[in-house]
């Protein structure tokens, strides 16, 4: 470029730099109004995309209106439009503004109601279910516990349910069983937020590793939309299963291979999907240490949850193939068997898809080993999951997020938010054909 | 990599050239890289165009649903907000059955009315066919179903 160009463009990139700043406070200002929104609203209670839930927000149910699906996705579209914009100009954002932006977020949907999920009440019957009734929450569904107050909220398609989760995420649980579904629903909120914020903090951490932008790493996760109200709004688990995901991709980065390993294991003791990430950091390190790592974390988990559960504890296996029998309306097998004509997903369409992901994962596994990234190996496996299973709600679709933020191939982000995009696009008939 | 994997690394270079490991990836944008983002680029495609094919679908099942709530309330001439609709399941028709209380109270503690919904939506109504009477508290099922008419008289839709 000759000199003359060169100074031409400089006064047009001055101008954009000035803009940057008001527009990245605009965006942010966009997601603060559009989470208010939702809690404000949703905390009036009696909506569709608010459960049955003990009065933990009722001191802002006189502000909003009821929550209606028209007013709930204009909102959330409001925030992707205002997350796209701030993921743009992430490098215009300061890192305090940032973090102070990500915080009260957080803020906002920690003191609303809980968002769109009954999850967290199936979490607390589980642990009610062990701590104060002595009844294996790995045997029985909670209707076991149906004079419980817990079992109100419990959704009804869970309520002859056993648990899938692991039997450390189980033991977390239990010391919250003795504080009431009140409590225990606080307890939820607290390690949901504190879980969201060591999450957010190593990926900081990894992102400079990785000399990448540590601000826009983090917004690009923080200020998620289907993080945001989704998972967080849910208190939901997987963000104790990202939290220990990310501890092993930071231990890992600092060459800490057993322990990273091993937390590797621990987090597939929490929610077996985790454990996706072992062999593609087992294949990239190759190292000794990793293999003993995950054997010995293995080996005392197995063993705590054997004693704490017999062996229905600890046979993972079975729950992930109970539960990926289910299907969803969003899962995008779903949607694909629509258009062919089908009225469903078949069993044999089940083979396809596992086979069909057992074809992408043997494809990354090889990619590592010939060196590609495996943290972003790891996030393609992750995403694999989640478009091939038939069993899909959101907060599944952020699994590969934290790793799409730190991954040297940027294509595993678009993709990952590709996906997410289409996923809030599938939830917008409402809009287009309301139901009176 | 890390030290300890010296005595492995040396097993690797035994393995011909094509399938040894490396420790990062080969350096542009190679074939292998273009094949891949080509099938990612069919697979995404795939996935919109589902992901719009359903939208579309549902809500073309959304006008028909309101457009059923209508005719029963227009038919009845009960303004009642209670009023359940239910699809054909079995066959995947658009032939649809809606049923609400015949007089004022909760959702099914009437005698109800169902109405068989069938046609295109015409100014926002469709054509009621016929129908049939539940008892209170009843679920649309064969054994409840009586006072038959129209076409569902004739296909023996009643017990009674």
């Amino acid at each position: 470029m000759n000199v003359a160009a060169h100074s031409e463009l400089r006064p047009a990139r001055t101008r954009t730099a000035q803009w940057a700043t008001p527009l990245a406070a605009a965006c942010a200002l966009l997601l603060l109004a559009a989470t208010a929104e939702i809690v404000l609203d949703g905390a009036v209670g009696h909506s569709p995309l608010i459960p049955k839930s003990p009065p933990i927000a009722g001191w802002l149910s006189g502000i909003g209106e009821r929550l209606g699906f028209r007013v709930f996705l204009i909102a959330v579209l409001a925030f992707a439009a205002g997350y796209a914009g701030l993921c743009a100009l992430g490098r215009s954002v300061s890192k305090r503004w940032a973090i102070a932006l990500i915080a009260v977020l957080h803020a906002i949907v920690f003191l609303g109601p809980i968002l769109l999920s009954t999850d967290v009440f199936s979490y607390i019957a589980y642990a009610r279910m062990g701590v104060e009734h002595g009844i294996n929450p790995y045997q029985h569904g909670p209707i076991a516990i149906a004079h419980d107050p817990v079992y109100h909220y419990v959704g009804p398609d869970w309520k002859l349910v056993a648990t899938a989760y692991g039997p450390l995420y189980t033991l977390l649980s239990y010391p919250f069983a003795p504080l009431g579904v009140e409590g225990a629903l606080w307890g939820m909120k607290v390690l949901a937020m504190l879980a969201s914020a060591g999450t957010l903090a190593l990926v900081w951490r990894c992102a400079r590793l990785r000399q990448l932008n540590p601000v826009t790493a983090i917004l690009l996760v923080g200020a998620n939309p289907l993080y945001v109200i989704y998972c967080l709004g849910g208190a939901h688990n997987d963000l104790v299963m990202l939290l220990l995901m990310m501890a092993a991709v930071s231990l890992t980065f600092a060459g800490r291979d057993a322990p990273a390993a091993a937390v590797v294991v621990v987090g597939a003791l929490v929610k077996a999907t985790v454990a996706a990430l072992l062999p593609f950091m087992i294949l990239a390190r190759r190292s000794r240490r990793q293999i003993i790592g995950a054997l010995g974390a293995l080996g005392v988990g197995l063993l705590v949850g054997l004693l704490a559960f017999g062996v229905d504890g600890i046979n993972i296996v079975a729950a992930l193939n109970r539960d990926a029998a289910f299907v969803s309306t969003d899962s995008f097998p779903n949607e694909i068997a629509h258009l062919f004509g089908k009225p469903g997903v078949f069993p044999i369409d089940h083979d396809l898809l596992k086979g069909a992901l057992v074809v992408i994962v043997v494809h990354l596994m090889w990619r590592t080993w010939r060196g590609y990234d495996w943290v972003a190996a790891s996030g393609w496996a992750l995403l694999a999951i989640s478009v091939t299973s038939t069993w899909l709600l959101a907060w599944y679709i952020l699994w590969p997020l934290p790793l799409a933020a730190i991954a040297r191939d940027r294509r595993l982000l678009v993709a990952t938010l590709a996906v997410q995009g289409l996923f809030v696009a599938h939830q917008l008939t409402p809009l287009f054909a309301p139901v009176s | 990599m890390s030290a300890d994997a010296t005595p492995l690394k040396r097993g690797w270079q035994r393995l011909p050239p094509g399938l040894r490991p490396r420790d990062a990836d080969q350096p542009g944008r190679g074939r292998l890289w273009r094949v891949e983002t080509i099938v990612l680029l069919l697979a995404g495609l795939l996935l919109l165009i589902a992901t719009v094919n359903d939208v579309v679908l549902s809500a073309h099942t959304n006008h028909r649903l309101v457009a059923d709530l209508r005719t029963w309330r227009d038919y009845t001439g009960h303004n009642y907000k209670n009023v359940s609709a239910e699809q054909d399941i079995r066959k995947y028709t658009t032939t649809d059955v809606v049923c609400g209380n015949t007089t004022p109270g909760p959702p099914k503690e009437r005698i109800q009315l169902c109405l068989q919904v069938t046609g295109p939506t015409v100014d926002g109504l469709r054509t009621a066919r016929g129908g049939w009477y539940l008892p209170p508290k009843a679920e649309n099922l064969h054994r409840y179903r009586y006072g038959c008419f129209g076409p569902p008289k004739r296909d023996g839709k009643c017990t009674r």
